[in-house]
């Protein structure tokens, strides 16, 4: 097995050490950091499937966070000023009265990893941060995010207030949240939802036109 | 009280016990539960009905006269279970400390939970956000004398206004914390009495937790307990099996005594409340080796000392239904708030007495037809052998629950509940 297949092996199975210790490997080699971004990014899918093939949980996503953060603490001074080629951009945040955000940052991390960026607006967001941040960052998609059962009316006025601002046709919206369904998607307006994190960045990657 | 309200009582009481006992009732019985929806159905803001009792009990009561439940419980806080162990030496105390209150937030300013009026606008929902508490380091000390290292250590680091022991501050602290506790045992016992008035009983209730959750919910922290399942896995068992013995004991303290409950409550049955937070989370390797035995155990001693265990399985529980079968048959109660309750049926049978009922987004979105529809499938391919109906099966009645979509669902459960 080459170096780059034992790397997307190791970050795959979740080997914390393995894969970091291959990480400094790597980049000591003298390796592309962009070669390494594209493994990670293959190891990032895998991750993304054995989840939705019910191998891994949400624990494992959690997991595979923490391992990709400290993957690009490594990579980032060695990528420079250049950056790789984005595959899109997603405003994601917690929407107003939910201050939950296990779930919004696990699906970050997917996506950074993916190659999206990503503008994360926090937890407890009112409509118009939504809104204002749709003008500023003009994403593909906006993620609205939250835990709570009393999340889904906040969901909706976020939807009606991107939409009274003259936006929505703009923007793809997916809801995400361990409540959510196609009920709740159905009453808030939004394109799709996802009630777990694998699946919103599938989704999420849909929405954004990319495979 | 008048013989009709008694004659009601114990009807609804009755149609509970019977399930519990294995038994199919006249009707599948509903046992509502919330946080906060009964404020929003009598016009209270979130914030006066979870600061002020008054407005809870007139909102509670007003509910139990419109809505014809079997019982209806209002949970009016977040997680506080570490409170009920700290306290293990002062039953009293301990028992009524189980839920961080709006207002004993305010007496000791925990940093675990997030309140509407306070670090939120007045009608979000209140939020157990969390924090870590206890850090890596610390396990060897916690394992050594548990009850000794959340009294000493993890409270003042929980309490703001504890974090100077024995300055007038934290003296005052523990105080107003006593006397406001003392004040919601008061006013649940006042509530309780009033709703045996319009014909509701009440199920005494004692308080547990599975012992990963316990440590992973108070002191580490869920996103740091799910790293060192993988990092420090030796030191987390420990510190289970050092935490077990202390749930058991809160069980057993918690629950009113014997010889009393069959005067106060008119019934032998104490539900032991059990709400699962990692169940979701762990992967069946994780949730086997570390989680689920530990939880068993703690099953068994409940249903030793002669109570239910009352399992609130949140999120999706579907990987781990098989593993129940190893539990006490026939003596567990579960809500299911993801997994199919068919698919609980067909793995478990009776082996766990089962609670569904419709998920809150229905409630809030869907049209009383739809509950309608919803009901009738779900009895009718449930209720043989006997079922509760819990109303928003995802944590209890939200908020926006909307009130004629409740009314559905109680008329459904008269209709295809009957046996």
């Amino acid at each position: 097995m080459g170096l780059r297949e034992e790397f997307v092996e190791k970050l795959s199975e979740l080997d914390e050490g393995g894969a970091v210790e291959l990480t400094q490997k790597r980049i000591s080699a003298g390796e592309d950091p962009f070669l390494i971004l594209e493994d990670v990014r293959k190891a990032t899918d895998i991750i993304g499937k054995r989840f939705e093939e019910g191998r891994y949980f949400v624990s494992d996503l959690i997991m595979a966070g923490e391992i990709l953060k400290q993957i690009m603490e490594i990579l980032k001074p060695k990528l420079g000023g250049k950056k790789a080629e984005s595959k899109g951009k997603v405003v994601i945040g917690t929407v107003e009265g939910d201050v939950h955000d296990i779930g919004k940052n696990i699906v970050i991390a997917l996506l950074e990893a993916e190659g999206f960026e990503v503008v994360d607006l926090g937890v407890d967001q009112p409509p118009e941060a939504f809104v204002e941040a749709i003008k500023k960052h003009e994403p593909q998609v906006v993620g609205l995010s939250g835990l709570l059962t009393e999340a889904i009316e906040s969901m909706k006025k976020t939807v009606d207030a991107i939409r009274d601002a003259g936006l929505r046709d703009r923007v793809r919206i997916i809801v995400g949240g361990g409540r959510t369904s196609e009920e709740v998607k159905v009453y808030t307006g939004a394109d799709d939802w996802a009630d777990d994190a694998a699946v919103g960045v599938r989704k999420i990657k849909a929405l954004a036109g990319v495979s | 009280m008048d013989e009709k309200a008694l004659k009601m009582m114990e009807e609804r009481r009755q149609r509970i016990e019977d399930v519990i006992n294995g038994k199919e009732p006249d009707r599948v019985p509903i046992t509502a539960a919330t946080a906060v929806w009964h404020g929003a159905y009598a016009g209270y803001t979130t914030h006066e009905v979870l600061f002020d009792f008054g407005k809870c009990k007139n909102a509670w009561l007003k509910v139990a006269r419109d809505f014809d439940f079997d019982t209806f419980t209002v949970i009016a806080g977040l997680e506080g279970m570490i409170y009920t162990v700290a306290f293990l030496e002062q039953p009293d105390i301990s028992a009524s400390a189980r839920f961080i209150l709006g207002p004993t937030h305010l007496a000791l300013q925990d940093v675990y939970s997030r309140w509407p009026g306070y670090e939120l606008e007045k009608n979000a929902h209140p939020q157990f956000i969390g924090k870590e508490i206890m850090n890596v380091s610390e396990y060897d000390q916690f394992i050594e004398n548990p009850l000794d290292f959340i009294n000493r250590v993890a409270m003042p680091r929980i309490n703001r206004r504890l974090s100077n022991l024995g300055s007038a501050e934290y003296n005052a602290a523990l105080a107003k914390f006593g006397a406001e506790v003392a004040k919601f045992g008061a006013f649940m016992a006042d509530v309780s009495g009033e709703l045996a008035k319009l014909g509701y009983p009440t199920f005494p209730m004692s308080w547990a937790y599975a012992p990963l959750d316990f440590i992973s919910d108070f002191l580490r922290d869920i996103k740091n307990m799910v790293m060192d399942l993988y990092r420090y896995p030796d030191k987390v068992k420990e510190a289970v099996k050092a935490i077990k013995p202390l749930i058991v004991k809160a069980a057993e303290v918690s629950a009113p005594p014997k010889e009393i409950r069959k005067a106060i409550f008119g019934t032998e049955i104490v539900e032991c409340f059990f709400p699962l937070h990692l169940n979701e989370y762990l992967n069946p390797k994780l949730y086997n080796e570390f989680y689920w035995p530990s939880l068993n155990e703690v099953f068994k001693e409940v249903v030793k000392m002669g109570q239910t265990p009352f399992v609130l399985f949140e999120g999706k529980h579907d990987a781990h239904l098989e593993t129940l079968l190893e539990a006490p048959k026939g003596k567990v109660v579960g809500v299911f708030e993801k997994t199919d309750p068919r698919k609980v049926r067909e793995v478990l049978g009776n082996h766990v007495i089962l609670v569904s009922g419709p998920p809150n987004s229905l409630l809030i979105s869907g049209t009383p037809q739809k509950v309608e529809d919803f009901m009738k499938n779900l009895l009718e391919d449930c209720k043989e052998g006997g079922m509760m109906i819990w109303p928003g099966v995802d944590g209890g009645l939200s908020r926006d629950a909307k009130p004629e979509n409740v009314k559905a669902m109680v008329e459904a459960v008269k209709k295809y509940g009957k046996y």
